[in-house]
């Protein structure tokens, strides 16, 4: 082949540009971290990078619907812990009542004690996380002891929330408040029996069935709670391990290689280096510098 | 006898053709860099020797040689090597007008990154699974307002900017079209010329470097094919003319179309004529709906190179009335996905209360102008960002504070298959899959024509530097060659001098030297 300067020049032109190309492509790559700018650098993987960023999104939210959840189960949870060592209380104060030894003066201070503890679970009835009544079913921003039917008696709210936790799976958060407090501050219920029984001499041993009841109903709500609490813990270790799969996943697909990365810059500078030395070399000498 | 004076005239042819050859030696040096500049060559030849046959021609030995002769100055080059630069010039056209548009195209939808239209989607779906577990709170409702507003300013950023691509692609049509036609007359003209320069004997190889690089630049433009024709009644025109060109626009699989279109129209008597491109726009869609090329329109873009690249980027109707081109399909995908995320997303908040409300929601959360394009036009309820409280979340009369059963059907969306929507009877057939993954779909195809327009392109400029290798190693000018050319025909024209020297000094013996005996 017949080879002339101007053949060596498009050449090397040629040659600099795809160099200066390459570099700059190995360039953006370091700066920016990433494998590929636009999706057609790599479109497979520019999409399965859209999925797979849905995804870590979708795994981002559902760990914080847990959190939610958590929030509203744990306090539950407290919430029918304390009710149930009131409950205790009272029942401690009911077997005292009932020896018979004690004094009139006596037994108003159980039954005011009992009266208090009353108070007290309908205060834990009201109990609220970031404004929110969470025995009141979706009436959340009602506080329930302010809703009385006709016999005085509280009207919790109806209605579950239900929280996204996973992928098409739905968790109950709230705690049905008449399933868990109606029976302990119904008028006439356990409690109320008790405190008549006691002020007005009644058979106050015969209230602990009573109230082993009301407790009962409340350690039914507790396991119940606990059930979910269990739950909610799978859910997050699994939640917590999917993270760490997606995350991993997404950074495989595009992240880049930095190590690699900067060795091939560095490679790609000394082909051009050498490119450009090689071109200075070539370019230079002609017939003309030999002849007089 | 043989003349006296025949070496002198011997000499002479020496030293003018010597001459000659050292004149387009400097030519070729001094267009070394010349674009489109083919080295030319003098073809020399040896003059008739003497004496010739005849009665009255002198009895000699043999026939002794008169010399020589610059026949012709001839440029080095190889019309076979043209066609194929021209092939690939024209492909690289049309992929650098495809490839450019689409790399603008990926420009402006941005993904995958964390301002696109996914990732604001994806703020937009969080912000619903927000309401979901706070429905009292008015900040999760101001976020799902505002989140919606900016799904509606990605969506109508995509459409305005998208459009406005599309009308930089239209002028673009223009300028080309405008260019073309400046070639195809360019050419007609030098074709003038030449035919008024060839019948002489002459050939002109400076029009002929001038016309090829103009067919070289119209080939970038339109896929076309040059034959070469010379006028039956064409003077005394010299063996190696070119003649004159006749270029015809060619089908992408390089047929011609039936009947042909000739751009520049030469035949057996001469000059014909040109075909200039017109470009005609549809009244109501603006897209392209004919080229004009002369009095023959064409409708089916069936041909090659820039111009065609560009309109099949912008958009044309095509023969069934139906509108096709890379920007146009985008505009149609996106508001095909717009409507149908709107409408179902809008029957679904329908069904829904408002805090507080016994009745169930009156209001669109997003709203479309009718007779826009969705995506040009969809924006959120006014009432909705005045008041997020109207946000339908709750799924029971009363609008609870709690109920978020409503808002939980609006996050479901996401999941939710085109075909799955209640309002499916509205979309367009082509929906498929999910709203996030009909969108990434969306994506994907981009990439891989984008990428194959690159990867053509490249190919493309390969090939053609490859091709423009081997052109170059005809036609472009060594100075290495030439100036052993030089040193050459400098010393033929040197020893041709002698040679004069010497008959001189034979002249001066014949005239002086001689007839002297005696003296």
């Amino acid at each position: 082949m017949r080879i002339t300067q101007s053949m060596l020049t498009n050449n090397m032109l040629s040659n600099l540009s795809s160099s200066y190309e390459k570099m700059s492509k190995l360039q953006e790559q370091v700066s920016s971290q990433k494998k590929f700018s636009k999706p057609s650098d790599n479109p497979v993987a520019a999409m399965m990078g859209m999925g797979y960023r849905t995804n870590l999104n979708q795994i981002g939210q559902y760990q914080s619907n847990i959190a939610e959840a958590t929030n509203w189960i744990d306090s539950t949870d407290d919430a029918i812990g304390e009710a149930v060592s009131a409950m205790q209380r009272i029942r401690e104060l009911t077997v005292q009542g009932s020896n018979g030894t004690y004094e009139g003066e006596q037994l108003k201070t159980i039954t005011e004690e009992i009266k208090q503890l009353k108070e007290h679970l309908i205060t834990l009835g009201d109990t609220q996380i970031g404004g929110k009544y969470i025995f009141n079913g979706q009436n959340t921003n009602v506080r329930p002891s302010s809703v009385k039917d006709g016999n005085g008696n509280t009207v919790y709210g109806t209605g579950d929330i239900n929280l996204e936790v996973f992928s098409g799976i739905s968790l109950k958060i709230n705690t049905d408040g008449s399933n868990t407090f109606g029976d302990a501050l119904a008028s006439g219920g356990s409690i109320d029996q008790t405190i008549d029984a006691l002020e007005n001499g009644g058979d106050v041993s015969g209230m602990l069935e009573g109230l082993d009841a009301t407790i009962n109903t409340f350690l039914g709500m507790q396991a119940q709670v606990g059930a979910r609490q269990n739950r909610i813990e799978l859910m997050t270790d699994r939640l917590k391990q999917q993270e760490v799969f997606a995350t991993e996943i997404l950074s495989k697909n595009e992240d880049v290689d930095i190590e690699k990365a900067i060795m091939d810059l560095t490679t790609q500078e000394s082909v051009h280096s050498a490119a450009l030395s090689i071109g200075a070399k070539i370019m230079q000498p002609s017939l003309l510098d030999f002849l007089r | 006898m043989i003349s006296t004076f025949m070496g002198l005239e011997t000499a002479k042819r020496g030293l003018s053709t010597s001459q000659g050859a050292l004149y387009t030696t400097g030519n070729n040096v001094a267009n070394a860099n010349t674009l489109g500049y083919s080295r030319q060559r003098v073809n020399l030849i040896q003059t008739s020797g003497f004496p010739t046959v005849g009665l009255n021609s002198p009895r000699v030995a043999g026939q002794i040689g008169t010399g020589v002769a610059a026949e012709t100055v001839q440029r080095i080059r190889d019309s076979f090597l043209d066609a194929q630069y021209r092939t690939q010039s024209n492909k690289i056209g049309y992929y650098g007008a495809m490839s450019e548009s689409l790399t603008k195209m990926e420009g402006v939808m941005n993904e995958p990154k964390d301002s696109g239209l996914a990732a604001t989607m994806e703020k937009f779906w969080n912000s619903l699974q927000g309401l979901t577990a706070n429905t009292e709170n008015s900040g999760a409702r101001e976020v799902v307002a505002s989140t919606g507003v900016m799904v509606a300013d990605t969506l109508n950023y995509y459409y305005n900017s998208l459009t406005s691509v599309q009308t930089d692609i239209s002028n673009q049509i223009n300028v080309k079209a405008n260019e073309i036609n400046t070639l195809i007359s360019s050419i007609d003209q030098l074709n003038q010329q030449i035919s008024k320069v060839e019948p002489h004997g002459y050939i002109p190889n400076d029009l002929y470097d001038k016309r090829d690089v103009l067919v070289d630049n119209l080939s970038q433009l339109v896929s076309i094919k040059v034959n070469n024709v010379i006028p039956t009644d064409y003077g005394r025109a010299s063996d190696v003319a070119t003649g004159l060109y006749n270029i015809e626009l060619m089908q992408e699989d390089g047929s011609s179309f039936a009947p042909p279109i000739n751009l520049v129209s030469v035949n057996q008597t001469g000059m014909v004529g040109t075909s200039k491109v017109e470009v005609s726009h549809d009244k109501t869609t603006g897209m392209v709906d004919g080229l004009k090329f002369g009095s023959r329109t064409l409708t089916d873009y069936k041909f090659s190179g820039e111009l065609s690249g560009l309109i099949k980027s912008f958009g044309y109707k095509k023969a069934d009335g139906t509108i096709g081109g890379a920007y146009p399909d985008m505009l149609k995908k996106l508001d095909n996905m717009t409507t149908a995320f709107v409408n179902e997303f809008n029957a679904i908040h329908k069904q829904g209360y408002a805090l507080g409300d016994d009745n169930t929601s009156t209001l669109n959360f997003f709203e479309l102008e009718p007779g826009k394009s969705a995506a040009q036009s969809i924006k959120v309820n006014g009432e909705i960002v005045k008041n997020p409280t109207k946000i339908a979340a709750g799924g029971k009369s009363g609008g609870a504070s709690g109920d978020n059963e409503n808002a939980k059907l609006l996050a479901d969306l996401k999941k939710k298959a085109f075909s799955e929507y209640s309002t499916k009877d509205q979309n367009s057939d082509e929906l498929t899959g999910s709203f996030d993954t009909y969108y990434s779909g969306i994506i994907g195809k981009l990439g891989v024509d984008s990428q194959s327009a690159q990867k053509n392109l490249s190919n493309s400029v390969v090939l053609a530097a490859s091709v423009n290798q081997n052109r170059e190693s005809v036609s472009s000018v060594s100075l290495d060659e030439e100036m052993t050319d030089m040193i050459k025909f400098q010393q033929a024209y040197n020893a041709s001098a002698r040679m004069m020297t010497m008959m001189d000094e034979m002249l001066d013996k014949i005239i002086n030297g001689m007839g002297t005996v005696g003296r």
